[in-house]
C-alpha cells in the first residue's frame, strides 16, 4: 500500500509539464545518440550535464535517466537497419537482426526490440520500485569499511568485465583514482597535484575527462576508418511481430529481463555484459542453435530485453547506496552532486519526490519509446544517412561548447583535448577508459572510506575482514583478481570481456 | 598485420612503453604522496591514499613490461597500420590550434576556422556546404547560449561575442 502511494506521489512529480518535457527531450535524444554509431550515451549525457543545472534536480535527472535508457532503445534500430552497433550494448543486436532485415524482417525485428525493451523496462521498474527502499533500509547500517570494500568489488567486476588485459585495467583504474584525488584534500584541505594552478584546486571536472576520453577520442578512432553503410533500403513493413514472432521471444524476453536486471545491479555490470549474456543463454537454449546468426528473432527479443532491464537494475547501487555501478552511473552521480544532492541511504527517506519522480518518469518514458521507435521508425533511418564528415566537426564543437558551459572556464577545454589524445593513444594501445573513469568518481569517496576506516577502528586492518558484508566484497574482489592466473577462469573471461565503451 | 609485428624487446614494442609511460607515471606518484605525508595508519595523511596507488601502478606496470618482454607485443607502428592516420593527427592539430587561439580570439573567432578547417579535413566536404555551415553552427550556438540560456563565451582581446 505504501509502495503505490508513493508511485502515485511519484506521477504527481513526473506528470508535471516541465518534467514530462525534460524526460521526452531525454529519451528522444538518448534515441538519437543510440541510432548514430560512434556517440554514445555517455558522450550524451556528459555534453548535457550542464544543462541540468537550469531546470529542479528532478527535472535534471529525469533527462539524463532518459537519454541512458533512451539510448538502449535507439541502439538496436541502427544495429538492425546497418549492421552498425549504434551504442555497445546493441553489438549482439547485429548478430540476427541484420539478418533479419536483409530476409525482408526488418519489420518485426525492429519491433520485437521495441517490445522486448519495453516488457524489460517495466519489470525492471517494478523491481526498481520493490528492492531500492528495502536494500536502502539494510544499506543505513554500512559503515566506511563496507563501502569502501563495496568501491573495490565495483572496481575489480570492471576491469576484470574489460576487454584486454586485466592488468592494463588495474593500471586504468589506479590512474582514476590518482586523477580523481587532484585538488584539495577533503580532510586537511592540503592541495594534491594541483601544480600550482587555480583552476586543480576544486579538482579535475568529470566532463571534461569523459567528454575528452569518449566524445573526442571516439571521433579521432572513427577518422582513421573509412565508414561504410550498408542502410536497409527496403520499406520497413510489418512492425508488428506475428503470433510465431511472439511465441520464439516470449521465453527470450522473459529470461533476458531477469538474467539483465541481475547483472544490472551487479557493481561493475551493466547494459552491455547482460545484452552477450542473453544471447549465449538463449543460443545454449535453443533446440535449433544452428538458426542463431542467421535471422533468428530469439536473438534479438533476449539481447534487447537484457540490456533493458540492466539499464534499470544499474539505478539500484546509486540510489540506495550512492555508489555507481558503470560510468553512465557515474555521471549520474554528478548530475546529483551538481544539485547537492547525495544519492544513498537516505535519499529515498529525505527526497521521496525526486526518488519516486525519477521512477514514474522511467514508465512514461518507456512508453514514449515506444511511439518513437515504432511509429517514427523512417525518420531516424534518415538520420541514419547523415554524412560522417560532417557529423564529426558539429560533435566536435558540441563537445567544445558543453565542456566549456559545464564551468565557463577555457581551462577545462583544454583539459578536454588533452583527455582527448591521451584516451586516443590509450585506445591504439589497448587501454579501455571505462575503469579510469569510473575509479575517477569513485576515488574520492574510495580515500575517504579507508581513511575514515582507519581512524575509527585506530588503524586495525582487521575492521575490513571482521564485518561480514566488507569480507565478502574483498573475498569476491580477491577472488576474480586471482581468477584470470587460471587458464580454464581466463578463457572465461575473455568471452564475457567487453568494450563498456561508447 | 605484417609479419615483424609482434616483437620482443625492442625499443618498438608498443606494450612496453605503453609500460614504461606507467612506470614513470606510478614513480611521480609515490614521490608526491611521500612528500605530502604519509601520515600513520592511525590517521593517514593526505599522501597515503596516493602513496599506496602510486605503488600499485608501478606493480601493474611492471606487469605489463614482463609481459611485453617475454610474450612480446605488436609493435607501435603495426597498431597504425591500414589506417588513415593523418586524420586524427590532423584533428589534434586543428585542437591544439583552437585552444591557442581560444583565450586570445574568442569563441566565434577561433570556432569558425576550426570548423572551416575540420570539414575540409576529415572527408573533405565541398565549399558550397562548408563555408555555410561553418559560419551557421558556431553562430547558431553563441546565439542559443548568449540570449536564450544567459551563457557568455570567451570573447577574447577583439571582444566579439
Amino acid at each position: 500500500m505504501e509502495t503505490l502511494l508513493n508511485v502515485a506521489h511519484g506521477f504527481g512529480v513526473a506528470l508535471a509539464p516541465v518534467n514530462l518535457l525534460y524526460c521526452f527531450v531525454g529519451v528522444f535524444i538518448g534515441t538519437l545518440v543510440g541510432v548514430l554509431p560512434g556517440i554514445g550515451p555517455i558522450s550524451a549525457m556528459s555534453l548535457l550535464l550542464p544543462v541540468t543545472l537550469s531546470g529542479t534536480p528532478e527535472s535534471g535527472i529525469i533527462m539524463m535517466a532518459g537519454i541512458y535508457y533512451g539510448s538502449m532503445y535507439g541502439g538496436s534500430t541502427t544495429s538492425i537497419l546497418v549492421n552498425i552497433p549504434g551504442e555497445a550494448a546493441s553489438v549482439v543486436t547485429c548478430i540476427d537482426g541484420h539478418e533479419m532485415a536483409k530476409q525482408g524482417r526488418a519489420g518485426p525485428a525492429l519491433g520485437i526490440a521495441a517490445f522486448g525493451s519495453f516488457i524489460a523496462g517495466t519489470f525492471a521498474l517494478i523491481a526498481l520500485m520493490l528492492v531500492a527502499p528495502k536494500l536502502a533500509s539494510v544499506a543505513i547500517a554500512f559503515g566506511p569499511a563496507e563501502y569502501f570494500s563495496l568501491m573495490v568489488l565495483g572496481l575489480v567486476v570492471l576491469t576484470f568485465l574489460t576487454q584486454g588485459s586485466m592488468a592494463k585495467a588495474l593500471l586504468m583504474a589506479c590512474i582514476g583514482v590518482v586523477l580523481g584525488l587532484v585538488g584539495l584534500d577533503s580532510i586537511t584541505a592540503m592541495p594534491r597535484l594541483t601544480f600550482g594552478r587555480l583552476e586543480l584546486i576544486d579538482g579535475i571536472g568529470l566532463v571534461p575527462v569523459v567528454m575528452g576520453l569518449f566524445g573526442i577520442a571516439e571521433v579521432l578512432l572513427n577518422t582513421e576508418q573509412v565508414i561504410k553503410r550498408d542502410v536497409i533500403s527496403t520499406r520497413i513493413t510489418h512492425l508488428l511481430p506475428n503470433k510465431a514472432d511472439w511465441k520464439a521471444s516470449a521465453g527470450p524476453v522473459s529470461r533476458g529481463t531477469i538474467l539483465g536486471f541481475f547483472l544490472g545491479i551487479l557493481p561493475g555490470g551493466g547494459a552491455v555484459i547482460s545484452s552477450f549474456a542473453s544471447y549465449a543463454l538463449e543460443k545454449r537454449l535453443s533446440k535449433h542453435p544452428e538458426r542463431f546468426g542467421k535471422g533468428a528473432i530469439e536473438g534479438v527479443a533476449g539481447p534487447e530485453s537484457a540490456n533493458n532491464a540492466a539499464a534499470g537494475g544499474a539505478f539500484i547501487p546509486l540510489m540506495t547506496l550512492g555508489i555507481p555501478p558503470n560510468v553512465v552511473m557515474a555521471l549520474l552521480l554528478g548530475a546529483f552532486v551538481i544539485h547537492g544532492l547525495q544519492p544513498g541511504p537516505l535519499l529515498i527517506t529525505q527526497n521521496p519526490g525526486l526518488f519516486w519522480g525519477i521512477v514514474a518518469s522511467m514508465y512514461i518514458g518507456n512508453l514514449m519509446l515506444l511511439v518513437l521507435n515504432l511509429p517514427m521508425i523512417g525518420m531516424w533511418v534518415q538520420l541514419l544517412k547523415l554524412p560522417y564528415n560532417v557529423l564529426f566537426p558539429l560533435i566536435i564543437l558540441f563537445t567544445i561548447i558543453g565542456v566549456y558551459c559545464s564551468s565557463n572556464n577555457v581551462f577545462d577545454v583544454y583539459v578536454m583535448i588533452a583527455f582527448g589524445v591521451i584516451g586516443y593513444f590509450m585506445r591504439k594501445l589497448g587501454y579501455e577508459p571505462a575503469p579510469l573513469v569510473l575509479a575517477f568518481v569513485l576515488g574520492p569517496m574510495l580515500e575517504n572510506n579507508l581513511r575514515k576506516s582507519l581512524i575509527l577502528s585506530q588503524g586495525d586492518l582487521m575492521t575490513f575482514v571482521q564485518r561480514p558484508i566488507s569480507a565478502a566484497c574483498l573475498a569476491l574482489a580477491l577472488a576474480l583478481l586471482i581468477g584470470p592466473l587460471l587458464p580454464a577462469l581466463r578463457r572465461k573471461r575473455e568471452l564475457v570481456a567487453l568494450d563498456e565503451g561508447a | 598485420m605484417s609479419n615483424d609485428a609482434n616483437v620482443k624487446f625492442r625499443l618498438s614494442n608498443s606494450e612496453l612503453w605503453g609500460g614504461l609511460i606507467g612506470l614513470a607515471l606510478g614513480g611521480f606518484v609515490i614521490w608526491s604522496g611521500l612528500k605530502l605525508k604519509l601520515g600513520t595508519i592511525n590517521d593517514p595523511g593526505s599522501g597515503y591514499v596516493l602513496f599506496y596507488t602510486g605503488i600499485l601502478i608501478c606493480l601493474f606496470a611492471a606487469t605489463i613490461i614482463i609481459s611485453a618482454v617475454t610474450e612480446g607485443a605488436p609493435t607501435l607502428a603495426s597498431r597504425w597500420e591500414n589506417t588513415r592516420w593523418t586524420k586524427p593527427l590532423l584533428i589534434i592539430a586543428c585542437l591544439a590550434l583552437f585552444a591557442f587561439a581560444l583565450d586570445t580570439f574568442g569563441f566565434l573567432l577561433s570556432a569558425i576556422p576550426l570548423m572551416v578547417l575540420l570539414l575540409r579535413v576529415i572527408d573533405p566536404v565541398r565549399w558550397s556546404l562548408t563555408v555555410p555551415l561553418s559560419i551557421a553552427a558556431p553562430l547558431g550556438m553563441w546565439w542559443v547560449l548568449k540570449h536564450l540560456l544567459g551563457i557568455q563565451l570567451p570573447t577574447g582581446i577583439f571582444e566579439i561575442g
